[in-house]
């Protein structure tokens, strides 16, 4: 059973299309709102878990625990002026932070996230669309920088140009190791099953977490994710000593909003593909039932990491950024690409 | 030069530690040239003393520094006490080095939690202002308050110490070493601040001296000057320090002079808590309703070690209540003067390193 058939099953008063389309479009709104749950809750865990690492205590004050304090500063983002700068370049300028968080929540709404009591697998189009998640995924992800270098290049803004060259330097040397690192699993994952391009598929089949085969390609895919995340040490695009806030200097209310969120989706992303492609994703001690507790789970972990190495750690150079990404990351996802390949080949795993 | 892009960092920017304007012409990410603007903090503190009574003057020296206002007052009364013909009684001396050093520590803890944040480090910050905390809270039972301090007056200090504060400052000094060197761990354990560090923004010897540059940047270049050691003035003589040297001359340098001295600050307070002797605090010449009355004559210029270097203030008076000309000797001033040749053809992150290790405070700069 998965959700849709739920839904259907729901919905199947209505009639046969209807009904599919009606529970299509649900599908997505609870996506979209889990997502943005899921963010949210983001944003309380890393103020909190700041505030312990730094001593404080962090927002207690709204709600029990403060945990309403990021719907009331959503709600002040919301009520303040949107600025829009003189000599703007107008439509990218307006369009740059739904690009990224379009391209956020899609991402989102492609990954499996296992099966859940009544509500059995928790997939959108994974299981019931696309045997090629793999690649719609890392699709959906390269839209997301085309709003941080829109962003860049139309408030006329030197501080915003030169955080959007700076994003778009990051972008390129990368997302290719990250891409590498991931072709490893799935050569691995070809092995086994006949759809090695569905996420669904690769966690369902593996018999080891990928992370143990490849201690290197989740080495390589995590610093990627951290990287694209881009939070320190890697907050190239918004390097806030040096270039203010990078190319969302110039943005205030809701669409900074919207920066601030994508940053944090970025890091829960990068946290569930890192889970789903290399620490087993759904799958975990107690069989079936169970698959999104232990993908939250596994995230979580992850985000702690995350904000863990975010709050210690200052920000690297530019230049010796640029110098990880070709001259480390990618010779070293290309020696994890040729051991997997004999692990695959030669070992039959 | 229209090939450069011109950029303007500040005077509102989270690096400019205040209000530093610095205007860069840009090569891609290099700086081909830099400028500092100051004087967007001018007070006209020179004027305004001239303007005051001899022991209401204080208050603007407080405002100067105002992360170590204890040193700016010492720094102002070794002055200001020559003219007067005052000499503070032997205990006052030795409140005034306790709380000078206790000042200095306070100061280089802002300096490096400011020193992390602009190398993208948030955690420090708390972990400094958390034990500078501590130091302000044992300056607000000495006096009231917990940055403007206005504690030490002519002829003494203002109030006496008692056998609690002693304990507090005592208690202070066994748990600060422990909680130092945590701080000093989460900096220089760390792989990405050590390569942002070593090497960055040599500053060698010759220029050092050419510019004028004093305190720890001067003592990282290789230069052992410590006005504390060099011209001792309060009771330096009396104690036991090290002053700490470094012949590397780049950020990291200055960064471990700095925490070297922390270091030596905590001992000397230890060592002179204890020594302070029994005694009045206040030299009875200058008491309180005569306070405005002193008249000074002749002039003066007395040097001090502040938190960032040599702080000289030179006073001249004709024989009134108020003094006839003060002039402050800034040393953030001329170490901020040698900021441009650091900077030249570094990276946008690496300059934004250097400025902070020259640790500025714009209320000293512009006064």
């Amino acid at each position: 059973m998965s959700l849709y058939s739920r839904l259907v099953g729901l919905f199947s008063p209505l009639g046969n299309l209807p009904s599919e389309a009606l529970s299509y479009i649900a599908e997505s709104l609870i996506m979209i709102i889990i997502a943005t749950l899921g963010l949210a809750f983001m944003i309380y865990l890393f103020r909190k878990f700041m505030a312990r690492l730094q001593l404080r205590i962090g927002p207690n004050r709204v709600g029990k625990f403060g945990l309403l304090q990021v719907v009331a500063d959503g709600l002040k983002l919301a009520g303040k002026e949107s600025i829009f700068p003189k000599g703007r370049d107008d439509l990218p300028y307006r369009v740059a932070p739904l690009i990224g968080m379009v391209g956020l929540i899609l991402a989102f709404a492609v990954l499996p996230y296992g099966s859940l009591f009544w509500v059995g697998t928790v997939t959108i189009f994974d299981a019931s669309g696309t045997s090629v998640s793999v690649i719609l995924l890392f699709a959906i992800i390269a839209i997301m920088p085309i709003g941080e270098v829109l962003a860049g290049i139309s408030s006329r803004n030197k501080y915003a140009l030169l955080g959007s060259l700076r994003s778009i330097a990051k972008d390129v040397s990368f997302e290719v190791p990250m891409m590498i690192s991931v072709l490893a699993v799935v050569m691995m994952a070809s092995a086994r099953t006949a759809y090695p391009l569905s996420i669904n598929s690769i966690v369902t089949t593996e018999i080891l977490p990928y992370g143990i085969l490849e201690p290197l390609g989740i080495f390589v895919f995590m610093v990627s994710m951290v990287a694209r995340a881009s939070y320190t040490p890697f907050d190239m695009g918004e390097s806030d000593s040096e270039l203010i806030t990078g190319y969302s200097t110039e943005y205030s209310g809701m669409r900074f909003a919207m920066f601030y969120m994508g940053l944090f989706g970025s890091i829960l992303l990068g946290s569930f593909m890192v889970s789903l492609f290399y620490l087993g994703g759904f799958n975990g001690p107690l069989d079936s039932s169970l698959g999104v507790v232990w993908l939250v789970i596994k995230a979580l972990i992850l985000v702690l990491i995350s904000f863990t190495i975010w709050l210690s750690m200052p920000r690297i150079r530019i230049d010796k950024f640029v110098n990880l990404g070709w001259k480390y990351l990618l010779p070293l996802s290309m020696i994890n690409l040729i051991l997997s390949g004999i692990l695959t080949l030669g070992m039959g795993w | 030069m229209s090939e450069f892009v011109e950029l303007n960092f500040g005077p509102q920017h989270p690096s400019t530690h205040g209000v530093l304007r610095l205007k860069a012409k840009l090569d891609g990410e290099i700086i081909r040239e830099l400028e500092p603007v100051i004087g967007y903090l001018h007070r006209d503190a020179e004027k305004l003393c001239e303007l005051t009574f001899y022991a209401d003057n204080l208050i603007l020296f407080d405002r100067m520094d105002y992360v170590g206002s204890m040193l700016m007052e010492s720094g102002y009364l070794e002055a200001a006490e020559k003219i007067l013909s005052i000499d503070p009684p032997e205990r006052a001396q030795w409140i005034r080095v306790v709380m000078n050093e206790l000042s200095r520590i306070a100061a280089h803890l802002v300096w490096a939690g400011a020193f992390g944040l602009d190398l993208g480090m948030l955690t420090p910050f708390f972990y400094c202002f958390a034990e500078r905390d501590k130091i302000l809270d044992i300056f607000t039972e000495i006096c009231g308050t917990r940055q403007e301090t206005n504690y030490m007056s002519i002829g003494g200090v203002y109030q006496d110490i008692t056998p609690e504060i002693m304990d507090h400052i005592l208690e202070f000094t066994e748990t600060f070493p422990k909680r130092l060197e945590e701080i000093y761990k989460l900096f220089v354990k760390n792989d990405v601040f050590i390569s942002r560090n070593k090497g960055i923004g040599v500053l060698d010897r010759e220029t050092a001296i050419d510019y004028g540059v004093t305190g720890p940047m001067l003592r990282a270049s290789g230069v052992n000057y410590d006005v504390r050691k060099a011209k001792p003035y309060l009771v330096y003589d009396k104690v036991n320090f090290e002053v700490p040297v470094s012949y590397k001359g780049d950020n990291l340098a200055r960064f471990l002079v700095r925490f070297e001295e922390l270091r030596q600050s905590v001992k000397i307070v230890r060592e002179a808590v204890k020594k302070i002797p029994d005694g009045p605090h206040f030299n009875p010449k200058a008491k309180k309703p005569m306070m405005i009355r002193l008249r000074g004559d002749g002039e003066y210029y007395a040097r001090t070690e502040s938190a960032k270097g040599e702080f000289g203030v030179y006073i001249v008076g004709d024989g009134g209540v108020k003094p006839y000309r003060v002039r402050v000797r800034s040393p953030t001033f001329k170490n901020l003067s040698v900021l441009p040749v650091l900077a030249k053809d570094q990276m946008i992150a690496d300059m934004v390193a250097i400025s902070g290790t020259l640790d500025l405070v714009f209320g000293e700069i512009d006064r």
